[in-house]
C-alpha cells in the first residue's frame, strides 16, 4: 500500500517534471522580423539629443507609454547611448504642437510648426536633432485552450492548459530636424504564444513579444542614427 | 468553472480590489502638469470668470461592474486653464462676477467665461480595451465690453492612459489630465480663428 502510493507521487512528480520542461521550452518561441529603409545619411554629435514619441489617436488603437519607455531605455544604454529628451518634457517644452490631435504627420507640417513663436527657438535651444516617431501596438491575435480550477474543503487545483497568441507591429518613422527631411523608417514585428497550465498550481510560461520588438526596435533606431561614424 | 486564463486572472485581481476597497468607490484626485502654451498672443485685454462648478468640479458615477467613480479634477483644470489664458492673451485679470460695472469694463476688451458642460470616461471593464478613456467637453462663452455674448464655442478634449487592476486610479488621473490638456490645446491653437472672436476684436478696434 505505501509503496503504491510512494509510486503514485512518483508518477505525479514525473509529469509535472515533464509539463514543465516542455512549456519551458515552449517560453522561448517568439519569432521577429526588422526591416529597415533609409532615405538620407545621419550621424549625431555628443551634445545632440533625438525624442522618442508614440503616435496616439483616439480610435482602440495607441502606441503604449509603456513601449516608447522601453525603446528609450535600450537606447539609452551602452554601447552607444543617444541622448534623449522625454517624451513628456518635450511635449510640455512644445505644447500645444505636439499633443495627439495637433502632432505633425509629416515633415512639411513640421515645417509649419516650426514658424510658430518660440518652437524653434526651443528646439535649437534643447539640440535636438532627430524625432523618432513609433506607430504600432501590441494585440492579442488568437487564443484558446481551457484550463478549470476547484477550489474545496480538501484544497484547491487548476488542471488543463490555455494560450494566446500576440502580436507585436511597430514601426519608427525618423525625422532629421537639421536637414528637414524624413530619413528613414523602421519596423520590426514579432508574434509568440504564452501558455498557462494548470497543474495542480496555475503555471505562466509566457512570451514577450513586445519586449522583443522594443530591444530590436531600439538597437535598430540607435544604429541608424549613429550611422556610419 | 472553466475560463481564458486572462479572464481568470483579471477576475480574481478584480475580487482582491473590489475585497480591499471601502465600499468598492475609486477615488481619483486629478493632477498633472500645467505647460504654458507657444502662442501668438492674442491683442486685447480680457477678464476671466471661473465660475464655482468650473473650479471644484468633480464627477460621480456608478457603473455596474465596475464600481463607484468618484474623480475630482477642479483643482487641476483651474491650474492649467488658469496659466493658458494667462499666455493666451496680452492682458488677463480673473474676476469674481461676470457681470462688471461700466467703469471696471473700461479697462477690459471682453470677458470669458469657461465652463464644463459634459464629462464622460470609460473604463477597459466596459469598453474592453486596455485603456482608460475620458473625454470633457467645455463652452466658453465670450462678453464684449458692454457686456452682451459675442459667441461661445464648444470644444471637447479626449484622453487616454493605460492602467492595470492595481492602478485604475492613477490611470484615470492621467487620462483626465490627458484630456484637459487636449481641450487647453484646441483653445490654444483655434480661439483666435473663431468667427465671434475674430467679429469681436474687429469691432473692439473701430
Amino acid at each position: 500500500m505505501v509503496q503504491n502510493i510512494s509510486n503514485a507521487r512518483c508518477s505525479l512528480m514525473l509529469a509535472m517534471l515533464l509539463w514543465t520542461s516542455l512549456f519551458t521550452l515552449l517560453s522561448g518561441c517568439v519569432s521577429s522580423r526588422i526591416e529597415q529603409t533609409r532615405h538620407a545619411d545621419t550621424g549625431i554629435s555628443p551634445d545632440e539629443v533625438a525624442v522618442l514619441l508614440g503616435r496616439a489617436s483616439y480610435n482602440d488603437k495607441q502606441t503604449e507609454a509603456s513601449f516608447t519607455d522601453c525603446v528609450a531605455d535600450v537606447m539609452s544604454q551602452e554601447p552607444n547611448p543617444i541622448r534623449l529628451i522625454t517624451q513628456a518634457e518635450f511635449q510640455d517644452r512644445m505644447y500645444p504642437w505636439f499633443e495627439p490631435r495637433t502632432a505633425p504627420s509629416s515633415v512639411a507640417e513640421l515645417g509649419q510648426i516650426f514658424a510658430q513663436p518660440g518652437v524653434k527657438e526651443r528646439i535649437e535651444e534643447a539640440k535636438i536633432r532627430y524625432l523618432a516617431w513609433i506607430d504600432g501596438d501590441t494585440i492579442t491575435i488568437k487564443s484558446g485552450g481551457s484550463m478549470s480550477c476547484t477550489i474545496s474543503t480538501f484544497g484547491a487545483g487548476c488542471l488543463g492548459v490555455s494560450y494566446w497568441e500576440e502580436d507585436a507591429s511597430y514601426e519608427a518613422s525618423i525625422w532629421d530636424i537639421q536637414t528637414m527631411t524624413e530619413t528613414g523608417q523602421i519596423s520590426a514585428e514579432a508574434t509568440g504564444t504564452s501558455y498557462l497550465a494548470g497543474l495542480v498550481i496555475p503555471i505562466p510560461i509566457l512570451a514577450r513579444p513586445g519586449n522583443v520588438t522594443c530591444k530590436q526596435l531600439a538597437n535598430q533606431i540607435k544604429d541608424f542614427i549613429i550611422g556610419d561614424q | 468553472m472553466v475560463a481564458q486564463p486572462r479572464v481568470l486572472i483579471v477576475m480574481l485581481l478584480s475580487m482582491i480590489v473590489l475585497a480591499l476597497l471601502p465600499g468598492c468607490t475609486t477615488s481619483v484626485v486629478v493632477k498633472g502638469r500645467v505647460p504654458t502654451p507657444l502662442v501668438h498672443k492674442i491683442p486685447a485685454r480680457v477678464a476671466v470668470h471661473y465660475p464655482e462648478a468650473f473650479k471644484n468640479y468633480q464627477y460621480k458615477e456608478v457603473i455596474k461592474g465596475a464600481g463607484t467613480w468618484d474623480i475630482n479634477l477642479g483643482a487641476q483644470n483651474l491650474a492649467f486653464f488658469r496659466n493658458l489664458i494667462q499666455a493666451m492673451f496680452t492682458q488677463v485679470e480673473e474676476v469674481a462676477e461676470p457681470s462688471l460695472t461700466a467703469d471696471e469694463m473700461q479697462r477690459l476688451d471682453g470677458i470669458l467665461v469657461p465652463e464644463i458642460v459634459k464629462f464622460g470616461f470609460l473604463v477597459p471593464e466596459i469598453s474592453g480595451l486596455k485603456f482608460y478613456s475620458v473625454s470633457i467637453e467645455y463652452q466658453i462663452v465670450m462678453y464684449n465690453s458692454l457686456g452682451e455674448k459675442t459667441g461661445e464655442w464648444n470644444i471637447v478634449g479626449y484622453g487616454k492612459s493605460e492602467g492595470g487592476v492595481f492602478a485604475a486610479d492613477d490611470a484615470l488621473s492621467k487620462a483626465t489630465a490627458l484630456a484637459i490638456r487636449d481641450g487647453g490645446a484646441r483653445l490654444a491653437i483655434g480661439l483666435a480663428d473663431q468667427p465671434g472672436v475674430q467679429v469681436w476684436l474687429n469691432n473692439r478696434d473701430e
